[in-house]
């Protein structure tokens, strides 16, 4: 446990002093004050723009925003939040393995499944605090501006989101163990995402697969149940698992560091 | 006794045969100078004693136990210098020894107080700047301070003074002459000077064979006699 923390310290440590927390602080906060600002600022740039839309002949319509508005911004912007963040810690080992400072530490006795376990510990922290960061912001915003409640399965929706970001953490972890170049562990996560969204596209399978918890955004306007994503959440935890237990058995037969 | 054993070890990468029955050992404060072209294996022999690589056959053990590929326990009584030592840019030496200590399990009063003796011994008392900004010698001398923090029985230098210059060479040598007193030394180099000043031992790698071997008077003797 004493190597576990010393290294957690070590990865904290490395995030403060090369900027990354800041970097991440800073992003995230943006994320979740677009949201409702998005949604607030969207009538009077409609607004702004209906002259020259009525020269073109078109009409254009009062619009109304609320709350719904916000939480669909949320989810179009989610892509570029997790992508960031994969972006961000997509060296966490390859670093290691390009530099060697890896070797000094297990020459030092740590066990290798204690580093991937730390590693994740980390990555998947940033990842929680982030995320509550921008779903604390939009939702404040949101019930300040307009009205949370009028929109259903919020709760189930965030976790849902929440659970797809974990997923494809683990999958970049995996990764990391796999590959020695951040480009290789980006391009195979971002390749085994698009095989699964294809895979996807084939009827009954879909909501067996972790991409389909990003369906459940339909739920916030009460198109479907709860139920209906059980399976998708199962196995998302499940492939969680998986790809740590994995990247623990990869990394334990490395001999590249 | 002997702290470090190889009995017949084999090493391949792919069909290329990079060490072949390869057998020797260390004793107790000795310097072993391990010595062999660029190639030659010692890196790699270096890298199955510390269970870095996983051997094909043979046996290698430190201090009477068997090293084992992956999560090698032995290596709580070796202290390894990499040829070209590479720390955590963001940290100071004695944040970075520090968290050696805690990752080698070593009790913090004690720690501390390691900590200070070695920062003397290496000659980087004072320096408090990131280790980003340290210079090749210096990284050598922290090196050699994490290699020697647990008080190992062995301890493994792999070509230490290759890159450095002849006043840097002079003083990471008379800190591992001082520090023979208490641990025996692996020492891969390819400079001779370097071993004839400071080892008891020696060891030529060739092909990934031991083409000979025996203290540095025996091999001078046999080198006369062979002309």
């Amino acid at each position: 446990m004493k190597q576990i923390s010393a290294f957690i310290q070590k990865e904290l440590l490395e995030c403060m002093r090369t900027g990354k927390c800041i970097f991440m602080l800073i992003l995230f906060v943006i994320f979740g004050i677009m949201n409702p600002a998005f949604a607030k600022l969207t009538p009077w740039l409609i607004d702004i723009m209906s002259d020259s839309f009525s020269n073109m002949g078109l009409s254009v319509e009062k619009v109304t925003v609320d709350a719904l508005t916000s939480w669909m911004q949320f989810c179009k912007n989610y892509p570029f939040t997790i992508i960031i963040l994969l972006l961000m810690f997509c060296n966490t080992l390859s670093a290691e393995y390009q530099t060697g400072t890896l070797i000094n530490v297990i020459t030092k006795g740590m066990n290798r499944w204690k580093i991937v376990l730390s590693k994740s510990i980390v990555i998947f922290a940033f990842w929680t605090a982030g995320y509550l960061l921008i779903f604390g912001i939009t939702y404040g915003y949101n019930a300040y501006f307009w009205d949370n409640n009028i929109v259903s399965c919020l709760a189930f929706f965030a976790v849902c989101y929440y659970l797809a970001g974990i997923w494809l953490i683990s999958l970049m972890i995996f990764m990391s163990t796999v590959f020695n170049s951040n480009s290789s562990v980006i391009l195979s996560v971002g390749g085994i995402f698009l095989g699964i969204y294809l895979i996807g596209m084939l009827p009954k399978i879909d909501k067996y697969l972790p991409w389909y918890l990003l369906d459940s955004s339909k739920l916030l306007i009460n198109d479907g149940s709860i139920s209906d994503y059980r399976f998708a959440v199962v196995i998302t935890i499940l492939s969680v698992i998986i790809n740590i237990v994995a990247a623990v058995f990869c990394f334990s037969r490395k001999s590249t560091l | 006794m002997d702290i470090l054993t190889l009995s017949d070890v084999s090493k391949a990468f792919g069909s290329k045969k990079i060490i072949d029955n390869l057998s020797f050992s260390v004793g107790e404060h000795n310097i072993f100078g391990f010595i062999g072209q660029n190639g030659a294996g010692k890196t790699t022999t270096m890298k199955m004693i510390l269970g870095l690589l996983k051997i094909d056959s043979g046996e290698i053990t430190v201090n009477g136990e068997s090293v084992k590929f992956g999560n090698a326990k032995t290596n709580r009584e070796i202290g390894y210098l990499p040829d070209v030592p590479e720390f955590y840019g963001f940290m100071t030496p004695k944040e970075y020894l520090t968290f050696c200590g805690k990752i080698a399990g070593i009790e913090k009063k004690y720690c501390d107080k390691r900590i200070e003796e070695l920062i003397k011994l290496v000659g980087l008392n004072g320096v408090n700047k990131r280790i980003s900004g340290f210079s090749r010698g210096m990284k050598q001398r922290l090196g050699i301070a994490q290699a020697l923090l647990g008080n190992p029985k062995l301890l493994i230098c792999d070509e230490p003074t290759s890159a450095l210059d002849p006043l840097g060479r002079k003083e990471i040598l008379d800190i591992l002459s001082d520090v023979k007193k208490h641990t025996a030394i692996l020492l891969s180099t390819h400079i001779l000077s370097d071993v004839e000043r400071i080892c008891d031992k020696i060891a030529f790698l060739y092909n990934g064979k031991l083409a000979l071997s025996g203290t540095i008077d025996e091999v001078k003797v046999f080198i006369m006699e062979m002309g």
